[in-house]
């Protein structure tokens, strides 16, 4: 059964790269949203209204860099998208990826 | 001519594909709400169009997965061109009638099926019943992951367990993040994470699907001698069968979407997120690894998972077994219909033959057609839709999600 161990294989490299991307990103992308929330500090409500909460800039800043880095990860997926239609392919043999020929 | 009927009737398979895989990228975020119904479905119709333009590889090998009626370069295979090429547009007419019919009765039940494996069975029943068992790829040369087994079967169990995986892990470890993070910025958050991964499955799915017709048109036009080039797709081919598949998408299977979306499990912003995005990166990765997977399968195993991996959820095992014992015979049913449908067109013969089974197809989706009607599925109206779709005894959600 020569399918199964082809099959076998592949398997295991899609599940790696699906959990790094598909439930990495996704969990890049939560983080973001917990820095995003810190930074925006703690509202709090008293007899005198609405208080905002204390800004903490560093909890902004640090979730927009990971949302940044989320979507590079998207941007990699259309390229992917992209550059297999037109016979080329993704060679992330440099790690970062560079685009060869089929 | 029988060329001309074996064109609409492909147009009309990737018409049915669209319609059928809306659900595919869009049940998640129409669930939760993150998009409006028909925003949704147009969203996921203009990227499939857009996708079916971006791919210039030639998709016209896509029958030798699992059928041999064309060489390795694509051109079919010379010894069933002796009679003019009309015995090989039988097989692939009667193919791609098994392949509409098994999606349009699996839309009319609310199911999530694959589109791929529908017309796979067409073609392996028509080529069963046209040439014989040795007609059919069963196991691959064993040089790499090929035939009915390596294309199809294995697939068909790894992909659903494999984006599964992926959805629960994502699923559990975001929740665990988030908790206690109010809900202002997860809501909008999660909402912007839903539609960026579901508009990576509609473009990929566009790229992927509407080759498939592409190939099987330019490989009719082949057979009859209106097109000799094996490296290019005549421009209008490739033009209507990207027009097709997005208006298909864009009309929606609604009783799909409300399976897949509400129907599994009960589908949270965050989940939806996990689940999309798992499925984007399965399917990604999977076509760069050179390992076929039906997006369908992977959508439905990362809804599950999402599913799973959210604490305090349930799934409803009832619902996604359906859909697995739909999975489990759609090889099989779309091939019987394909075989049925070329001993027809074989026993009537030639162009009357194929008028007869072009005709039992259109009396055949009709009925499908009239049968939704009386189920009070109206597609023009979204929210007739979901209130609608509560005929379907899987389902026992209120119809709140219409908006």
């Amino acid at each position: 059964m020569h399918n199964l161990d082809f099959a076998l294989t592949g398997a295991w490299q899609v599940l790696l790269a699906g959990l790094a991307l598909g439930a990495g990103l996704p969990i890049l992308f939560a983080l973001g949203i917990r820095s995003l929330a810190w930074g925006a500090g703690e509202a709090s409500v008293n007899t005198s209204g609405v208080t905002a909460g204390t800004k903490r800039p560093l909890g902004t800043a640090l979730g927009y860099a990971l949302f940044a880095v989320v979507v590079l990860g998207v941007l990699l997926g259309l390229t992917f998208i992209v550059a297999s239609g037109f016979g080329y392919k993704l060679d992330f043999s440099h790690i970062y990826p560079t685009l060869v020929e089929k | 001519m029988i060329l001309a009927l074996v064109v609409i009737t492909a147009l009309a398979f990737d018409f049915t594909n669209g319609f059928h895989d809306t659900a595919n990228a869009m049940a998640t975020s129409i669930a939760t709400k993150a998009l409006r119904p028909k925003t949704a479905v147009a969203l996921s119709g203009v990227l499939n169009l857009v996708g079916a333009f971006l791919s210039v590889e030639v998709a016209l090998t896509v029958t030798n997965a699992v059928v041999k009626i064309q060489d390795k370069s694509g051109a079919p295979k010379a010894e069933l061109l002796a009679d003019g090429g009309s015995g090989l547009l039988l097989i692939i007419l009667a193919g791609l009638v098994g392949g509409i019919v098994w999606n349009l009765l699996t839309w009319l039940l609310g199911l999530p099926s694959s589109s791929s494996h529908a017309l796979f069975g067409g073609l392996v029943g028509a080529t069963l019943a046209g040439l014989g068992v040795a007609g059919v790829n069963w196991n691959g040369d064993g040089s790499k992951l090929d035939g009915v087994v390596g294309k199809v079967l294995l697939p068909a169990v790894i992909s659903p367990v494999i984006a599964g995986v992926v959805a629960v892990v994502g699923t559990w470890i975001i929740f665990k993040i988030t908790a206690g993070v109010a809900a202002r910025f997860t809501e909008k958050g999660f909402r912007w994470g839903q539609i960026g991964s579901a508009s990576l499955v509609s473009l990929a799915h566009g790229t992927n699907d509407a080759q498939k017709t592409m190939g099987v048109i330019t490989l009719a036009l082949i057979a009859s001698g209106h097109w000799d080039d094996l490296e290019n797709i005549p421009l209008w081919v490739k033009v209507s069968a990207a027009l097709a598949i997005a208006l298909g998408t864009y009309l929606g299977g609604w009783r799909i979407i409300r399976t897949l979306g509400k129907g599994i499990t009960d589908i949270t912003p965050p989940q939806g997120t996990a689940a999309q995005s798992g499925a984007a990166a399965v399917i990604l990765a999977s076509s760069h690894l050179g390992f076929a997977l039906s997006t369908t399968h992977v959508a439905t195993g990362s809804v599950i998972g999402s599913g799973l991996g959210r604490p305090g959820a349930t799934v409803r095992w009832a619902v996604a077994g359906r859909m697995v014992l739909a999975w489990l015979i759609t090889l099989p049913s779309a091939g019987l219909v394909g075989a049925a449908m070329w001993y027809v067109g074989d026993a009537v013969g030639g162009m009357a033959g194929a008028l007869v089974v072009f005709a039992l197809l259109v009396a055949a989706s009709g009925a499908m057609y009239l049968r939704s009607r009386s189920g009070k599925v109206d597609h023009e109206n979204v929210n007739d839709d979901w209130d609608g779709a509560a005929v379907q005894p899987v389902t026992p959600i209120p119809a709140a999600a219409a908006n």
